[in-house]
């Protein structure tokens, strides 16, 4: 899975609305997108909704790929946005609920794992916020640059990697992580 | 080279990096038909992109059918309008004059109804 590969795909799906080069990058990044989302959303259903509209929104977005970074920083541009995108609908959605005299049950609207389903990454992403939680997963699980990171959240490289110092950081005031194997 | 400096600076990491990587690693999703149920939405995305076009110009033109045949005949009924001998000297001056009077009007009921159709 080569980046210069990925700009083939990219200018065919681009030029002659080729939808197989397009599926086929699709079927290049899906894993990660989804685990990207998953990651974030911290529901899979929900996740794996966003992670296709986030394909649909690349799809339309497809000739503002400059190929200047990796393909999948800027899918994760994407899927971040979407993500973003998607809470706000919800908030919204909420407020309207709210104002209109429904008391929405919160535990209802964020699906909650059961105890032994949640892992150690799980209690480590509750103790960071949306931003730290994107960013280190984008770090970590994605294995992006801080600089893909930055052009992905629309952030100043030096602003990654504090955020980044921060998340590690409030990871390691309230765990061991030593203590902690993968898991 | 200062960007190479900066790469390598990056990709030197310590322990706690390493374990956090290990920690935020996930198992390869399989794609149980999703890139698939992605290009047959695309490809549905596309028909639709393809067809809005040609089924917004015929609902158009069937609305705006009924004013541009007015239109039509008000122009017509202004071309009597213009004086007979002048009509038949441009004619003898130039020998399409009456095509070319026909191609100015329909050009302009022509531009008329783009816009229409835009509006």
């Amino acid at each position: 899975m080569t980046a210069s590969e990925d700009r083939d795909l990219v200018a065919r799906a681009v030029s002659g609305e080729d939808t197989a080069a397009f599926g086929e990058l699709v079927r290049r990044h899906q894993s990660h997108v989804r685990n990207f989302l998953r990651k974030l959303a911290g529901d899979h259903a929900l996740a794996d909704d966003l992670a296709q509209d986030c394909f649909l929104h690349a799809w339309d977005k497809l000739q503002s790929f400059s190929g200047r970074g990796s393909f999948i920083g800027w899918l994760l541009k994407v899927a971040y946005t979407t993500f973003l995108q998607s809470k706000r609908k919800s908030k919204r959605y909420a407020e309207i609920l709210e104002s209109a005299g429904h008391v929405a049950d919160q535990e209802s609207r964020h699906q909650v794992l059961p105890d032994d389903e949640v892992t150690d990454l799980d209690k480590f992403l509750a103790v960071l916020t949306e931003e730290e939680r994107a960013i280190m997963v984008m770090s970590y699980a994605c294995g992006l640059s801080h600089r893909e990171i930055g052009d992905a959240t629309d952030m100043p490289v030096g602003t990654v990697k504090s955020v980044i110092f921060r998340g590690k950081e409030k990871i390691r005031n309230s765990f061991d992580i030593k203590d902690h194997q993968h898991g | 080279m200062t960007s190479k400096i900066i790469n390598m600076a990056e990709k030197i990491k310590d322990a706690e990096d390493r374990l956090l990587e290990s920690l935020f690693e996930s198992p390869p999703l399989a794609d149980d038909g999703f890139s698939i149920k992605i290009v047959r939405k695309v490809n549905r995305r596309l028909w639709m992109r393809r067809l809005t076009l040609p089924v917004a110009a015929v609902i158009g033109g069937a609305i705006a059918f009924k004013p541009l045949t007015g239109l039509v005949s008000i122009l017509s009924g202004l071309s009597t309008m213009i004086p007979t001998e002048l009509l038949s000297g441009a004619a003898s001056s130039i020998p399409q004059f009456q095509t070319i009077v026909l191609g100015a009007i329909l050009l302009g009921v022509g531009l008329l109804s783009m816009r229409l159709l835009e509006e």
